[in-house]
């Protein structure tokens, strides 16, 4: 991943503002502050996926997540009242912080075991292919401009003629989804009227 | 590594956190930390495409993009069945905290 000059800055600025802001989500107190703290990390990973050159992508995290899912969670939070979360005496967290702790360390020694040997793997073979890489890394950051609309036209191609048949079965999830969530969030007032 | 420590932060939070809505909002960190793996991988396939075709891998950078906005999808609908499961709850037991809940305990 050879970012150069700005590009790579930017990307340091972003990861360190989408760590900060994943651990407020975290760490923050009252629920509404955990959900916006959470739609400034969403948009930080979506300015990455645009440094990564996935436009597309990060068109679909923005409409969907930043649009659709925290207007969601929103307004849950607003209907299930948490306002006792915000006195001081109320305990934020369960008494699992030690175990949770010790299995974050432990998820951390393992990625790092397990990323070691992928990582000496994923160095460029030799010289003149490495030559050849940059050379060819060049040209596409070279042709940024006219990239910018071929990489949604692609990903749609590959959305209609490879993955065709998970594309409708994830309409059909969607759907299944939305109608469980209305029968789960029925009231028995409403079940009542219906019935 | 950006994306294995915003795991880490979810999984932190998934455990540690009393109320049900910020565990459903550490979920979707997790879940975008897989994304961004995925994306950034794929970007590594795209500039690499001809050095590993040379070494007679088969490679498509754009499964990377494909799985990820599959997972949004997924994403999407567990936020929607999560938080009617939570709005039910809140009916029954008026709370949110994970602690209170212990409907499935014996």
């Amino acid at each position: 991943m050879q970012l150069h000059g700005w590009e790579a800055a930017l990307f340091y600025v972003l990861a360190i503002m989408t760590l900060f802001m994943a651990v407020f989500v975290v760490t923050a107190r009252v629920a509404v502050h955990s959900a916006l703290f959470l739609i400034s990390t969403l948009v930080n990973v979506a300015l990455l996926f645009i440094l990564l050159r996935a436009e597309f992508v990060a068109g679909v995290q923005i409409l969907v997540y930043v649009g659709g899912v925290m207007v969601l969670f929103l307004f849950v939070i607003m209907l299930v009242q948490t306002r006792a979360e915000e006195e001081s005496r109320v305990r934020l967290y369960t008494g699992q912080t030690w175990p949770a702790v010790m299995i974050a360390l432990l998820l951390a020694v393992s990625f790092y075991f397990a990323m070691n040997p992928a990582q000496a793997a994923f160095r460029p073979p030799d010289a003149a292919t490495t030559a050849a890489l940059v050379d060819s890394s060049e040209r596409t950051s070279a042709g940024a401009g006219s990239t910018m609309s071929k990489d949604t036209q692609e990903v749609g191609e590959q959305l209609y003629r490879q993955a065709a048949l998970p594309f409708e079965i994830a309409s059909l999830l969607l759907l299944v989804a939305m109608v469980g969530a209305v029968l789960l969030a029925r009231g028995t007032k409403q079940e009542k009227y219906y019935e | 590594m950006l994306s294995f420590l915003l795991f880490v932060v979810g999984v932190a939070g998934v455990l540690s956190r009393r109320n049900i809505i910020i565990i459903f909002m550490s979920i979707e960190l997790i879940l975008n930390a897989v994304n961004l793996n995925l994306i950034a991988f794929s970007r590594y396939l795209e500039l690499n495409k001809e050095v590993l075709m040379a070494k007679g891998l088969a490679v498509n950078p754009l499964s990377g993009p494909v799985f990820t906005i599959f997972i949004i999808v997924v994403a999407a609908a567990e936020a929607a069945v999560g938080l009617g499961i939570v709005i039910a709850m809140f009916r029954n037991r008026e709370t949110v905290a994970i602690d209170e809940i212990d409907l499935l305990k014996w």
